[in-house]
């Protein structure tokens, strides 16, 4: 790991980042945001840990937790809530076992998100399975992209 | 002198400097612009929107916290629009806020709960949210309930000022709240417990943990008084109420962060009823201390000092009042007739760089010089003067850290420049002459064979540019670092107790033997005067009398003890490091029996027959006033005061750091340390 920590550090010195800079650094090398990463730098840098975790938490494209391997995301937009996201996200987390308040199954397979607005109205409910849009939505279709997935 | 600009605010005319915001303007005409997160001194910051005013001319209301005065400004603070708008925010504000003021521990001093009593508002007329966020109490200091929180930011504000930077915003938008990295508990935070987030919080977000029921806020007599822990004598606020110390702030109004003071300071009184303290004089009988009257003790002692005159020696710590300090020295000059008495500050000063320090103000200087010092808030070394420094710099003031340690601070310097202080002082000197600075031609000669490098002309430069440079030192390299007064701005020898100054002064210093030579060698009949750093009865010791509060272990073994007052029940002034004369006041009756230190010798010389005056506030104040004189002296370390000053300052308060509340501290700080 201190090696990664180490190059990031040398990107950062030579083109005079800040710290998003950094915690995206970090975050397209571990799939988010590990605690050590943060103290390590937080040290090197004599930059507060607790400034780094203030602005990690502040920005939805960080991620505290680690992440699975494939990524579902639900967009919650009004058209879509309209069109039923909501059962989707039950349905999703029921079918793949995610215990409440949580978004990662406990294998790292499936992390379940959710998105305010993708921006496809047009196609609501609208979801995206490794970032690949799939509109109009329905729990049967969903269960029969999770099982692609699984079968893989 | 300063621009001043004229302006109208309410219809009062105001005239204040330029630069200055709309709030602090209005002060000085007392108008009062209702505000829940400006810190007064520090930047607006604009986060509760309810200091928003309207100026003629403008299209919209501004907030003032962070608007500066202009010639001419015509401004209302309240008109039916503001005042509006600020009942708008106040309703948003108590939907996810608790409405229970009857109990809360926060009432009388809450600003929201004074503003909404002002607005009018007996509840929001919002749906009222609750977060349901948990309680940090797992310390004896703080209670973190970010239930209460209003988001103001005054708490993150003074915790990064100072540097200790535990606090911050965590999340966003409606999911925001303030936490520590990782949302850790502040124990495991690395928060030091200094308590300056107590003070800055409006609202119950952060009171003290053991403040509930312990008293309303307009219950309590407020007594200003100096905490005599170490060398910084910081200002306190004493809460007193049935005769018992309720809490201790900082010197200063609430929502203020201009003073500071550490976990000892603030929680550390508990030990004045700690199961330790002593409450009557106790005699050595057949091997054991047993309780006696004061009639008895006192005599005892008197023929005692009879009989061993000049072979007495005294010895006590430099923490006590200038008027302690005066009396302990006739006592023993004139009843005694001896000329062995001396403080632990010989231990770490010599009495030239206390005497002759001058006066200065952390918040006028723009360049702070720290040689040879490690202020730390967090081995609580010199706390205050850290946290100032640290201040003084994020307010726009520079740090110049001489060291030739690693040392905790220099992450707050400008520059720092790492090796022998001296040859380092020589070569800024030099740098600066060759700037054609003006010097005495002693000095010149000095620093002729100094090497100038790149980072001592760094150096120079910033000493250079500087209007009002301060120079902290240790006082072994006092004489080294004054002479650069020579040329510019004020020395300080920083001793590391609150009295250093006032005991030099006053002239409780050595005569006769020094501290050590009696520690060392022993005196027939020695005197220990509060907590000394000495934990075995030095031999050929034939009578050992300690005057002290709590039992240490030096008492265990003294053939009289008698009990004194502490800090917080007996008046009396000192100098602290910066110059100032600070003025205890009595803040509680003494505990048990026990009885200031003059009050002691005053009692002992009656029954000697040579009775002693009770100092006079007049005495104390010729002998305090005294110019320094500074002049060339050679560049030299001075040897001999080579203590570590982090155990000196833990064993002059060994008693206090044994209260309940200091002893968690010891042990989470140790453990987390692991």
């Amino acid at each position: 790991m201190e090696e990664t920590l180490k190059k990031i550090l040398k990107t950062y010195h030579e083109n005079s980042g800040n710290i998003i800079t950094i915690l995206q650094d970090i975050e397209k090398n571990f799939g988010h945001i590990p605690e050590e990463a943060v103290n390590w730098f937080a040290k090197k840098l004599d930059i507060p840990a607790s400034r780094f975790y203030g602005v990690a938490t502040f920005y939805s494209q960080f991620h505290l937790k680690p992440r699975g391997k494939n990524i579902i995301t639900v967009c919650r937009g009004t058209a879509c809530h309209v069109k039923g996201s909501e059962r989707l996200i039950n349905r999703l987390c029921l079918e793949l076992d995610i215990p409440e308040g949580e978004e990662t199954t406990s294998d790292l397979k499936f992390t379940v998100e959710k998105v305010n607005c993708i921006g496809a109205c047009g196609i609501a409910p609208v979801t995206l399975i490794n970032n690949t849009v799939h509109g109009r939505m329905t729990i049967d279709k969903l269960i029969k992209e999770i099982k692609k997935i699984k079968s893989e | 002198m300063e621009k001043k600009v004229k302006l109208q605010i309410d219809g009062k005319e105001v005239i204040a400097p330029e630069g200055m915001n709309l709030l602090d303007a209005g002060h000085l005409v007392d108008v009062f612009i209702p505000n829940l997160c400006y810190l007064k001194g520090m930047r607006g910051f604009g986060a509760c929107r309810l200091c928003l005013v309207e100026v003629e001319g403008l299209k919209s209301p501004v907030i003032a916290c962070n608007t500066k005065v202009r010639e001419g400004m015509v401004v209302h603070t309240q008109t039916e629009k503001v005042r509006n708008i600020r009942r708008f925010i106040l309703d948003l504000i108590l939907s996810i806020h608790p409405l229970d003021c009857m109990t809360c521990t926060k009432a009388g001093i809450c600003k929201l709960q004074e503003y909404a009593y002002e607005y009018e508002l007996k509840n929001t007329s919002f749906i009222k949210k609750k977060m349901g966020y948990p309680i940090d109490q797992i310390n004896p200091f703080i209670r973190r309930d970010p239930e209460y929180c209003i988001l103001c930011g005054r708490c993150v504000r003074v915790c990064k000022e100072q540097g200790t930077n535990v606090l911050d915003f965590i999340g966003r938008g409606i999911n925001a709240e303030i936490g520590t990295a990782y949302n850790k508990s502040l124990r495991e935070s690395g928060c030091t417990f200094c308590g300056s987030c107590v003070d800055a919080c409006p609202v119950n977000a952060l009171p003290e943990a053991d403040r509930w029921r312990k008293g309303r806020e307009w219950e309590y007599t407020k007594i200003p008084s100096v905490c005599l822990f170490c060398g910084n004598g910081c200002d306190i606020l004493i809460s007193v109420k049935d005769g018992g110390i309720q809490k201790i702030n900082t010197g200063e109004k609430p929502g203020s962060t201009k003073k500071y003071i550490c976990a000892y300071g603030r929680f550390g009184y508990d030990y004045i009823e700690d199961r330790t303290r002593i409450t009557t004089p106790l005699k050595r009988e057949n091997d054991t201390l047993k309780e006696t009257t004061w009639k008895e003790a006192l005599s005892i002692i008197a023929a005692k000092l009879k009989e061993a005159g000049n072979e007495t020696g005294f010895i006590s710590t430099a923490g006590i009042t200038n008027e302690d300090a005066l009396a302990l020295k006739r006592f023993a000059k004139n009843v005694v007739k001896t000329k062995n008495f001396d403080t632990t500050l010989s231990l770490y000063s010599d009495i030239h760089s206390m005497k002759d320090s001058q006066s200065a103000l952390i918040t006028n200087s723009d360049l702070i010089i720290l040689i040879g010092l490690n202020p730390s808030q967090w081995s609580r070394v010199l706390p205050a003067l850290d946290a100032s420094i640290r201040k003084r710099v994020n307010r726009g003031g520079k740090l110049l850290v001489i060291t030739s340690a690693d040392i905790k601070i220099e992450e707050a310097a400008t520059l720092t420049l790492k090796g022998d202080e001296i040859t380092i002082l020589k070569a800024i000197v030099k740098s600066l002459i060759d700037k054609g600075l003006k010097a005495d031609i002693q000095l010149e000669n000095a620093v002729k064979d100094a090497v100038v490098t790149e980072d001592i002309e760094k150096a120079a430069k910033l000493v250079e540019e500087a209007q009002n440079p301060v120079i902290f030192t240790s006082p072994s390299l006092f004489d080294s670092s004054a002479n650069l007064t020579i040329i510019k701005g004020k020395v300080i020898a920083v001793g590391f107790e609150s009295n250093s100054r006032g005991v030099a002064l006053i002239g409780l210093t050595t005569e006769g033997k020094s501290y050590s030579d009696m520690v060392n060698k022993g005196m027939k009949v020695l005197y220990v005067i509060g907590e000394v750093p000495l934990n075995a009865r030095p031999s050929h010791t034939d009578f050992l009398i300690v005057q002290t509060s709590h039992f240490t272990e030096l008492a265990e073994q003294a053939d009289i003890v008698l009990p004194s007052t502490t800090q917080y029940e007996t008046e009396g002034t000192i100098i602290d490091y910066l110059g100032r004369l600070k003025k205890l006041n009595r803040a509680i009756d003494p505990i048990g029996t026990s009885k200031t230190h003059r009050d002691i010798f005053v009692a002992i010389s009656k029954i000697m027959k040579s009775p002693l005056k009770k100092p006079s506030e007049n005495e104390i104040n010729k002998l305090i006033k005294v110019k320094p004189k500074l002049s060339f002296n050679p560049f030299i370390r001075r040897d001999g005061f080579e203590i570590a000053p982090r155990e000196f300052i833990e064993s002059i308060n060994a008693s206090v750091l044994r209260g309940r509340r200091l002893a968690w501290l010891k042990e989470a700080v140790a453990a987390i340390a692991v």
